[in-house]
């Protein structure tokens, strides 16, 4: 019996030695696409902002742009909007969806002017499970004003679609996570009304920003 | 954004034990929100929380701004790079004896160090030549390193944000200020005194653009600032660095979010 059970052990090893080099290669291979997916989108900005004159109009478009081709905005959208996304009609998803891509494109647009004289660094990358891939690195003050700043790209790799961004991670704090906990709270202290967060977003969009 | 893992600190130079102390008696006075009326399932006594939060972006509109903007102005860049040593340095007899509480022995040698040599000029000038950065460790941290219950979200007047636990470990790591052991000297005295508004003043400065985005551009200013407490003080709970990518909680936090989707 005992050495049927090493047998069955070592048979099941060898399965588990044989199956490994494909699963590290694909894992490589997504760490790798993720990885240079970010690459090639911090080289798009920063050639964006080699030629830029300031014109607000062309850094919003600039950043549509970047949102719609490197980012994952439905998985975005819906993750922002936690359990509630389930329970909004149709209507109400649609007009969601505009408004945060707004605001989303504003509070970049607003801080844009604090993208500039940043290096960036590549820094390690590492699978999570088969869902996503952790793609870190560092935004470095050219200018030495500004302490460095740790960044974690998460980035979608599933099979057969091309990686796209969902979140973004500083120092720890997930920007994802930080805006669905803010909007659920809003939609629950509004007993669960999903048209308080609609509105609330409306109001956002029609106050300016505060100025540095 | 170390935005509350530095206001921890500060809460640590605060010689008002006692506002941390009346905190507790008064928030355990107050009633509970009921389950179905919170925001988050953690913040139990959100009702009050959200009173405080209201006094506390008072305070800060009348005096805290306006003063952390004319420090950023007025002070100069090494004043308030000597002025951030000190309160460092004043936070390392916390971190050695934390450290070691944890178990961390190199991070308390590293402490330890940096406070003897450091403490020729009471921190304000660096004098270590040790490229290896003191990762600072309060008692909040130990006694959760002990398992002990992170217990309810509490916002402390004045001081902002907490949990039970780690306005627990406040407290005594207020003791653990090195000035206490100078006694009543005027001196001491004076230095101690000024720690905790300077501190404050310090903290807002650095963090000045990150706190009016929170404060002015939010949909929901308490919700964000408990959103980002949360998260980090979990980093700082799961001794995350900068350079490592992610960790098993955020992946947990996600592995719900893709159930959401589902």
């Amino acid at each position: 019996m005992m050495i049927r059970r090493r047998f069955l052990a070592v048979g099941l090893g060898c399965l588990g030695l044989a199956a490994l080099p494909a699963g590290i290669v694909r894992a490589d291979d997504r760490q790798a696409a993720a990885g240079g997916l970010i690459d090639t989108m911090i080289a798009d900005l920063q050639a964006f902002l080699a030629t830029d004159t300031g014109d607000v109009e062309a850094r919003a478009a600039e950043i549509d742009r970047v949102l719609g081709t490197y980012f994952d905005m439905d998985t975005i959208t819906r993750f922002s909007a936690g359990q509630y996304w389930r329970a909004a009609s149709a209507d109400q998803r649609t007009e969601y969806e505009m408004l945060f891509r707004e605001v989303l494109c504003g509070t970049i647009v607003g801080n844009f002017d604090q993208l500039n004289g940043l290096a960036y660094t590549p820094g390690a990358t590492s699978a999570k499970g088969d869902k996503f891939v952790i793609v870190g690195g560092t935004f470095t003050d050219t200018s030495g004003t500004r302490p460095p700043v740790a960044i974690n790209w998460r980035v979608l790799t599933r099979k057969g679609k091309p990686p796209r961004v969902f979140d973004i991670e500083i120092e720890n704090l997930s920007l994802l996570v930080t805006q669905k906990q803010e909007n659920v709270a809003v939609i629950r202290k509004n007993k669960g009304q999903f048209g308080a967060l609609i509105e609330a977003m409306q109001a956002r969009l029609d106050t300016p920003l505060h100025s540095k | 954004m170390k935005l509350y893992s530095e206001l921890d600190g500060i809460g640590a130079h605060l010689s008002a034990a006692g506002i941390l102390i009346a905190a507790l008696v008064a928030l355990s006075g107050c009633s509970a929100t009921p389950p179905t009326e919170r925001s988050d399932a953690r913040d139990r006594y959100e009702d009050a929380n959200r009173k405080v939060f209201a006094f506390n972006m008072g305070v800060d509109s009348y005096v805290l701004e306006p003063v952390a903007s004319g420090y950023r102005n007025t002070v100069p860049e090494g004043g308030r790079t000597a002025i951030d040593n000190h309160l460092r340095w004043a936070s390392m007899p916390s971190t050695a004896i934390n450290s070691t509480l944890q178990g961390k022995f190199e991070n308390a040698a590293l402490a330890s160090l940096n406070f003897l040599v450091n403490g020729l000029t009471l921190g304000f000038a660096d004098l270590s030549e040790d490229d290896r950065e003191v990762q600072r460790e309060d008692f909040g941290q130990t006694l959760a390193a002990y398992d002990v219950p992170e217990g309810s979200y509490l916002m402390v007047p004045v001081l902002g944000p907490r949990t039970t636990r780690s306005l627990a470990g406040n407290v005594v790591d207020i003791v653990m200020n090195p000035l206490q052991i100078f006694g009543t000297s005027t001196t001491a005295d004076t230095v101690r005194t000024a720690q905790a508004p300077v501190g404050a003043v310090s903290f807002r400065a650095n963090n000045f653009d990150a706190f009016n985005d929170v404060k002015y551009n939010s949909l929901d200013p308490y919700a964000r600032t408990r959103s980002v407490y949360y998260q980090t003080r979990l980093g700082l709970l799961e001794d995350r660095v900068a350079d490592r990518a992610g960790s098993a909680v955020s992946e947990d936090e996600f592995d719900s979010l893709f159930e959401e989707a589902k």
